[in-house]
């Protein structure tokens, strides 16, 4: 069970890869806030990455992309904090990419998934939660564009139609 | 001709591995059962030689091999033919691997 819609995004304080410490003040400018939690591992996130990209590109003047990665490097350690500079790197994500080590914010957020999105409105009230879209095996086939919508929606002072979906990917990976 | 598809249930592609699976033996004329195995443990994970889910081996030769990775429990990306990142195998990948087994059969070797 994630956070329930309406409810208000929680602060964190997270190292991201750029060498900057990140919290939810940083992104107060920007009337969307589209939050996600994300690794390298993870096939679903591969098969997101560059839709992701070109969403946050799309609408990166107006809408704070937040990337969170919250998995045990020590059991998948192509999601250790060097990996993840490496890969945001060869990617040129246009989104921080940060790292919650303690797990902290992930377990606030009570998110399970990787990729899994939070989208937030001006006053940051949660107003959809879930998945990217309907199509995670071809984007070619995609007709539902959930994150996208729920983007323009809040641009339009508008609610989002779909607040929630059922995130689809791999399981965050808990610290034992 | 023996079929495996090992999976983890954490992970959310196998049952969409198992179509397209029976897609191409379909496409390929083949008619075998496919033993599903499910992968919960560590333990079992090193027994199957499971690097990820989904994994399907016919004749227990991979579909799409990779010895240098270690045994786990994740979800597992393939790369198709179009250079594009995915959970699952291309039909075209299994499809490819099925007709090898059975040139490998009617060679006899």
């Amino acid at each position: 069970m994630a956070l329930e819609i309406g409810h208000s995004a929680y602060d964190f304080s997270l190292p991201g890869v750029d060498g900057k410490t990140y919290s939810l003040k940083d992104f107060a400018d920007k009337p969307v806030l589209v939050l996600f939690f994300w690794c390298n591992h993870c096939p679903y996130v591969k098969a997101y990455e560059d839709r992701v990209i070109a969403l946050a590109k799309e609408f990166g003047d107006r809408v704070a992309f937040v990337a969170i990665n919250s998995n045990d490097p020590t059991q998948y350690p192509e999601d250790s904090f060097e990996e993840m500079k490496k890969r945001a790197e060869e990617k040129g994500y246009p989104f921080p990419y940060l790292f919650d080590e303690t797990q902290s914010v992930a377990r606030a957020y009570q998110a399970t998934r990787t990729p899994e999105f939070f989208v937030f409105d001006e006053e940051r009230e949660l107003k959809y939660h879930g998945r990217f879209d309907d199509n995670w095996e071809n984007p070619d086939q995609v007709r539902q564009e959930f994150v996208r919508d729920a983007i323009i929606a809040l641009l339009n002072n508008e609610v989002p139609h779909y607040s929630q979906t059922p995130p689809i990917g791999c399981t965050i990976k808990w610290k034992v | 001709m023996r079929i495996e598809l090992l999976y983890y249930p954490e992970c959310p592609s196998h049952e969409r591995a198992l179509e397209l699976l029976r897609e191409a033996l379909r496409a390929e004329g083949v008619d075998a059962p496919i033993e599903i195995i499910r992968i919960d443990t560590q333990a079992q994970a090193e027994q199957h030689r499971f690097i990820g889910s989904p994994t399907i081996r016919i004749n227990g030769i991979e579909v799409d091999p990779h010895p240098e990775l270690p045994y786990r429990l994740t979800c597992r990306t393939f790369v198709h033919e179009d250079g594009r990142l995915s959970p699952l195998p291309s039909l075209t990948m299994l499809r490819q691997a099925i007709r090898q087994a059975k040139e490998v059969s009617n060679d006899g070797t």
